[in-house]
């Protein structure tokens, strides 16, 4: 705890690291309000622009965005009925008739209150788990790193919209994806093509530009001549004493909600936010003015979306585990900058690991501030027209891209995932599983290498080892669970009726 | 039912195609591979459950047919061969005139109407991120006619 406050007090000392997440705050808003640019694509789009920062500051950027972007997404959610990223669709809900009753101050004050509490809580809990599951971790060998992750890609199924088996598809795609290049013990090369520049592999961020960014660009194009209801305000209102006693406990389920939905693995923000404000219904007294205007909706949506961003942080710095799309291009961060994720990183680099909690803590002070102060503003401009903006993004992806590894090459691999990642999408696949399956893939096929020449040869016996049986018991109830469930249930059901009848 | 399933057939003829593509490649000897497995192995089993995977989606769609995509607009037609055009203006040309380019016409083709302001993003926005790279991130960018007079 004492490194934790340390870290914090280095944070707020260092006036170039402030300045930075400052910046940075007001760059993760801007892009959390402009519909179709959330932080996955904007975290994907800044990654290049960090190249030359001290690790720390690289990724307390990146983190800064996270946090500021899925909390910006709530004020054109509110305003305008377009939720600014996925995880504000919940905030749709109960945002925007309250805003259309003439109360949109009132809702986003309720709003940037709820993120700003979620988000800390989760900060204050990543401080204190992440150090303990890293001691745990640092027991795994190969078969339970291999175990791990399979139940993180097994955890794929629910990572985003499109059914289980899409997203298994896609994982499995990118798992593949992540052959391509040299073998690690052998040096064949595989699916090179005769490319050398693939011998290390595709690299990770051309490919997260060209899924998120570029096939975003394809995705909104189609939008390109829409039209948007902007609701207008006078300025953001905190909420009254008896708002506070209305959201209170709302407030706080749902920022252990969010914390916890956060840390599994593959699970992100959005899903946090619609299981916080499913909660947030189902426990409120006032359950008929739901969809009608509530600030518990509202509230029981923002904690939990705000909470999920220091939750997802856990298993990408203990285990090395992406707990959603931007966490995946945060680990490619760390991995850029030479911090190796996972648990030695608590041994390694202690200190980096708290400062960037550290930049987390100070991120959501920073948007508590913009938000009660800038919201209408920042407002404003979720109007750019998608004429001006989207070309910006396509300028920014593809010299961003370039500026890795100065290769061509990167340039025409985002141009080809944007086409995929377009594609995927139109056909009802999210393209987050594929971003995953290429992270995790390099680890999953690494340990299960290990892991044979551990147990020569005999695959088998990494049934033996417990730890790792019960994540490939979690994993196996993760994919197969909902099914059982149902099918039991059925089960169940028509015994009834057959007593019925 | 063929046009039901054209994700299943897409998918289905990857894999084959990866499988097959997998197979090709050398074997290593056993001293090196040792008790682990040979470079091919692990590709082929992914393929493979894609193709299990792929199988469930067929009997998903069979069973429970999804909508069928909108038609892609014109729009959407015209960002992609822009971005075949960018392609072609980098290797002719220059990167940072293929950006200009493919923003301005982006923009037209997005809907803007006001020329002077779709010029000026186009240009500018390249510019200033060249600024930036060039000399903050100290990039050196590929050569052509721009950067051949630039770096000289």
């Amino acid at each position: 705890m004492y490194e934790a406050l340390s870290a914090l007090g280095s944070v707020v000392l260092d006036p170039y690291l402030l300045f930075l997440i400052f910046a940075t705050t007001i760059i993760g808003i801007v892009i959390g309000v402009l519909p179709g640019l959330g932080a996955t694509t904007g975290a994907a789009l800044l990654l290049p622009f960090t190249l030359t920062m001290d690790p720390v500051h690289a990724i307390a950027v990146l983190a800064t965005i996270y946090v500021s972007a899925t909390f910006a997404g709530s004020i054109t959610a509110i305003l305008i009925n377009t939720p600014g990223t996925s995880a504000a669709a919940a905030t749709t809900f109960d945002g925007f008739p309250l805003a259309q009753r003439g109360e949109a101050g009132r809702a986003l004050g309720i709003a940037v209150i709820a993120s700003t509490f979620g988000g800390i809580v989760s900060v204050i809990v990543l401080c204190f788990a992440a150090p303990l599951l890293a001691r745990v971790a640092y027991e795994f060998r190969p078969p339970e790193y291999f175990a791990l992750t399979i139940f993180g890609l097994s955890m794929l199924a629910s990572i985003s919209s499109g059914g289980a088996v899409k997203n298994l598809i896609g994982g499995v795609f990118g798992v593949w994806l992540s052959t391509i290049g040299a073998e690690r013990v052998t040096a064949i090369e595989r699916f090179m093509f005769g490319n050398y520049e693939l011998y290390e592999g595709l690299s990770f961020v051309p490919v997260m530009i060209g899924l998120f960014a570029m096939s975003e660009l394809l995705v909104q194009s189609k939008m390109a001549n829409q039209a948007v209801e902007y609701i207008k305000m006078k300025a953001v209102q905190l909420p009254s004493r008896e708002d506070y006693k209305k959201i209170w406990k709302t407030v706080l389920r749902s920022s252990g909600i969010g914390t916890f939905i956060g840390i599994l693995p593959a699970e992100g923000a959005t899903v946090a936010s619609m299981i916080g404000y499913s909660e947030a219904k189902r426990w409120s007294k006032n359950k008929e003015e739901f969809g009608k205007g509530s600030i518990e909706g509202i509230a029981g949506a923002e904690s939990a979306n705000n909470a999920a961003t220091g939750g997802a942080m856990v298993p990408t710095m203990v285990l090395g585990i992406p707990g959603s799309g931007t966490t995946a291009i945060i680990l490619v961060g760390l991995m850029v900058h030479g911090l190796r994720p996972g648990p030695y990183l608590f041994n390694e680099q202690v200190t980096a690991v708290y400062q960037i909690f550290g930049s987390m803590f100070v991120a959501n002070v920073m948007f508590l501030l913009m938000g009660l102060y800038a919201a209408k503003i920042f407002a404003r401009i979720s109007l750019v027209p998608a004429a001006i903006l989207w070309p910006i993004v396509f300028a920014l992806s593809v010299i961003g891209a370039y500026a890795l590894n100065s290769s061509m090459l990167d340039i025409w691999i985002v141009l080809i995932f944007g086409v995929i990642g377009f594609l995927a999408r139109r056909f009802g696949f999210a393209v987050a599983p594929i971003a995953v399956g290429l992270i995790l893939g390099k680890m999953v096929e690494v340990n299960l290498q290990n892991s044979l020449k551990i147990f020569n040869g005999e695959w088998w016996q990494i049934f033996t080892q417990p730890l790792a049986v019960l994540f490939l018991v979690l994993a196996f109830l993760g994919l197969c669970g909902p099914q059982l469930f149902r099918l039991a249930t059925r089960g169940s059901f028509e015994a009834k009726d057959g007593k019925s009848d | 039912m063929i046009k039901q399933q054209i994700v299943p057939i897409v998918l289905t003829i990857v894999s084959v195609v990866i499988i097959y593509l997998a197979l090709q490649l050398d074997l290593s000897p056993p001293m090196i591979v040792g008790d682990s497995m040979q470079p091919r192995a692990f590709p082929i089993f992914l393929m493979a459950l894609n193709l299990l995977l792929t199988a469930i989606l067929a009997y998903q769609i069979f069973k429970t047919p999804p909508k069928k995509p909108e038609p892609m607009n014109r729009v959407t037609w015209l960002s992609m061969v822009l971005m075949v055009l960018f392609y072609g203006l980098t290797v002719s040309t220059d990167m940072f005139i293929a950006i200009a380019v493919v923003m301005f016409l982006l923009s037209l083709a997005w809907g803007e109407r006001r020329l002077l302001i779709a010029a000026a993003n186009a240009v500018l926005t390249p510019f200033l991120i060249f600024l930036l790279f060039d000399n903050v991130l100290r990039i050196r960018f590929p050569r052509g006619i721009l950067m051949n007079w630039y770096y000289g």
